[in-house]
């Protein structure tokens, strides 16, 4: 080296190293910061805030508060995004990567785990874990928690339930829906059809490889159902491989052989065509069989999961969403502050009797046919008037089992899907299913991160 | 390194005895010294380019391959050596079989329907009249976007979707062509080779005029029939273009996923899985990005060995890429 490269600024070794670094680095302050308005003394905090509600009545929905909040605070105002749901994990990802991350996010919990290992979700205050844990139910508070500590809000808690269709029943001679798995076969072969080249024209029993919450939901409830588990109750190995597992495993395979379930069937398309007798799935979905079928919602009944046996304690699974502020947030006192406002001061509730109170996402959720974790506001909300069909939805609040949220819970997910849908097409016994999830999902959930 | 020194080696032999060339020599240099400075200032921008969008990329990518990572914190990547890439190829991984085997199925599959179809085509079109007519035609699925190609295709594929719905006029039952893992992956291919045989016959058509005429007229004097014109002459000249579509619709099939994850999402199962599409779940879905770069410099592996084989063949016919 000459001493003119010594003494003549950076040397292209030192230039090398400075250049990836500088990159390196200006990557990390970009991940660290999500937007934050012009930053001007003087003018307002401009928190963003991402959720999957991101079309129709949910969009509306959440206007409304956030426009009123908006309107009657100064300081801090609230800017929405949306993506589908669909997208939503991996928006949250990328555009935490990107340094784009929103002050307030709106996953599912199913994936809090993840997100906490990642640290994206900033843990709760006290001040607000108090008020979350008091004000919630216990499957609602426990999806907002990792290990256990509270993270956020819940917002909306669905719960898993069996649809039917009264006039494909009734045609088949059923007055009522089944309430045990031996009639629930029994109901699915009967109103089950097909043509002459074999196209399906009635599903018995909709089983769908829609995308995982939909394969795997319809499992889990009747796993549940049949007082099975998922994920060990220390989120280190699987439970599936139990006698519950097996016989859940055992019913699906029977009706996709006997042509009673067809899985290639888009079920969300077919049972709002009448093509479908029985499906489980979560309660949001009335709001949109209402919206989209019109009058022929009136066929439409709703009723408990049901259980292997008649005298068998009634169980389902409970999936959910939760409002937290991320670690990345320069103002997470006023994420969380807006949050209190919109998930526990109690306003006026229209939809509700005279005087009746609730908090405003309690109002949002029920306005779009959906359910919140707080029991009082739900009482409240669907007094009277309400949608009968999402009573049974409201009363497995009290019985319903949290899905997992461990950190490796999508992937979890995606690999049960894998091999309920392997069962499904015959790629797989029932012994070979339970054999590879449990290698597949304990591999992956018994990481240590 | 010879250019460099061999204007010193001159001017420290012939310094002491001679001021003037010596004085030449350090202009020299200097002239040298400052065309190299001209030189990298030019070539500076597509360094850095390079740098930011390819040299960075790997280097970060080969310590992610190493390592396990969530995703954001740099403050957070966990060195765990070689784990990634052992978990990859363990006892009940997917990676392997069918994810790997998918990827090759698929890209194979799809090389071989493009080019035989491109092949015929291009050279029926090359007898037709309104040339240009026919190769947009067949161009227009590539300036289509794959998502709606996937969707169009998906919904042709369904059980009441227009391909049963032929297959039952012809009194033939239904076929689960995407629901059924043995057919989902060859009903994918289809589509995919659909969608690119477009670009094929452009560089086809364009091997095709370069032929030289005089060698069809000598056959045609010699009495060659059609069938023997096409494998002596037409195929072996058209070998360049042949082998430049192999390989760059086989580098496409390797890495592509936006139509499986459109059409099938890597289902039934598992049975249209692609490494790609592993990848971006691992990435950007369950967040261990240390298992998504270890896949990812699997694929490159791959990627660049068929590459290699690829070319090896094609010269050992000849053929220089």
């Amino acid at each position: 080296m000459t001493p003119s490269h010594r003494t003549g600024g950076l040397s292209r070794r030192h230039f090398a190293l400075a250049l990836p670094s500088a990159l390196l680095a200006s990557g990390a302050f970009g991940c660290a910061a999500p937007h934050q308005g012009t930053g001007r003394p003087g003018d307002p905090i401009v928190l963003t805030l991402l959720s999957h509600y991101a079309s129709g009545e949910l969009k509306k929905a959440l206007r409304g508060p956030v426009d009123e909040w908006n309107a009657t605070h100064d300081r801090v105002k609230v800017r929405t995004k949306a993506v589908e749901f669909t997208d939503l994990l991996t928006t949250f990802m990328v555009r935490q990567a990107a340094g784009q991350g929103a002050d307030i996010i709106h996953p599912y919990c199913l994936w809090n785990g993840q997100l906490v290992r990642a640290g994206v979700l900033r843990p709760a205050p006290s001040e607000h874990a108090e008020e979350i844990t008091r004000g919630y139910g216990t499957a609602a508070v426990g999806a907002s928690s990792v290990g256990g500590e509270v993270y956020g809000y819940p917002t909306e808690v669905q719960t898993y339930a069996l649809y039917y269709n009264k006039r494909l029943l009734r045609e088949a001679g059923i007055s009522g829906p089944p309430r045990t798995w031996r009639e629930l076969e029994e109901t699915a072969y009967r109103t089950a059809a097909r043509d002459r080249y074999g196209n399906t024209l009635v599903q018995g029993f909709g089983l769908s490889t829609y995308d995982d919450s939909t394969t795997v939901g319809q499992t889990l409830a009747l796993l549940n159902a049949a007082g099975g588990r998922f994920v060990s109750a220390d989120g280190r190995s699987t439970a599936i491989d139990s006698p519950a597992g097996r016989a859940v495993l055992d019913l699906e395979h029977r009706l996709v052989v006997k042509g009673a379930s067809a899985p290639g069937v888009n079920v969300y398309k077919a049972f709002q065509s009448g093509q479908v007798a029985m499906v489980v799935s979560a309660g949001w979905w009335t709001a949109s069989l209402k919206a989209q079928m019109g009058k022929d919602y009136r066929d439409v009944g709703v009723a408990p999961v049901p259980v292997p046996e008649a005298d068998d304690k009634r169980a389902t699974l409970s999936t959910g969403f939760m409002l937290g502020v991320n670690t990345a947030s320069d103002h997470p006192r006023e994420a969380w502050e807006f949050l209190r406002w919109l998930n526990t001061e109690k306003v006026s509730a229209k939809s509700a009797e005279k005087g009746a109170t609730a908090t405003r996402m309690s109002s949002l959720q029920v306005s779009v046919g959906s359910l919140t974790g707080r029991a009082d506001d739900m009482r409240t909300l669907l007094s009277e008037g309400g949608d009968p069909n999402l009573r049974p939805f409201l009363d497995a609040l009290a019985y319903a089992v949290p899905e997992p949220n461990v950190p490796g819970a999508q992937q979890a997910k995606s690999l049960l899907r894998k091999n309920i849908e392997a069962l499904w097409t015959g790629q797989q016994s029932v012994d070979e299913a339970l054999r590879t999830i449990r290698r597949q999902v304990d591999q992956e959930v018994s990481r240590s991160w | 390194m010879v250019n460099t020194l061999t204007p010193e080696t001159t001017e420290r032999a012939h310094g002491p005895r001679s001021a003037g060339p010596a004085v030449n020599g350090r202009a020299q240099t200097r002239r040298r010294r400052h065309q190299a400075v001209v030189a990298y200032l030019f070539l500076a921008p597509a360094l850095l380019f390079f740098a930011v969008f390819l040299i960075l990329p790997l280097g970060f990518a080969l310590l992610l391959s190493t390592s396990r990572w969530a995703g954001f914190d740099l403050g957070d990547i966990d060195p765990v050596g070689l784990d990634n890439f052992t978990g990859l190829f363990a006892d009940g991984s997917t990676f392997l079989t069918p994810i790997l085997t998918n990827t090759l199925l698929f890209a194979l599959g799809t090389v071989a329907l493009a080019l035989a179809g491109s092949v015929l085509v291009a050279t029926c079109i090359d007898n037709l009249r309104f040339q240009g007519l026919w190769r947009t035609l067949y161009f227009l699925p590539i300036v289509t976007t794959v998502v709606a190609v996937g969707n169009v295709w998906k919904y042709m594929y369904e059980p009441g979707g227009l391909v049963n719905g032929v297959l039952n006029a012809l009194g033939l039952g239904s076929v689960a062509f995407l629901q059924d893992p043995d057919t989902a992956l060859p009903s994918v291919v289809v589509v995919q080779a659909w969608a690119s045989v477009g670009s094929a016959i452009l560089i086809l058509t364009a091997g095709l005029k370069s032929i030289p005429e005089s060698y069809y007229e000598a056959a045609a004097l010699d009495g060659a029939g059609p069938g023997t014109v096409f494998w002596k002459i037409t195929l072996p000249l058209l070998r360049p273009s042949l082998l430049f579509v192999c390989i760059t619709q086989f580098l496409t099939g390797l890495q592509s996923f936006a139509l499986i994850i459109v059409m099938t999402k890597g289902g039934p199962g598992d049975a249209t899985n692609v490494a790609a599409l592993e990848m971006y779940r691992q990435a950007f879905s369950y967040g261990d990005w240390g298992t998504a770069s270890a896949a990812a410099f699997v694929l490159f592996v791959v990627v660049l060995v068929v590459t290699l084989v690829q070319l090896w063949i094609f010269r050992r016919k000849g053929e220089d890429a």
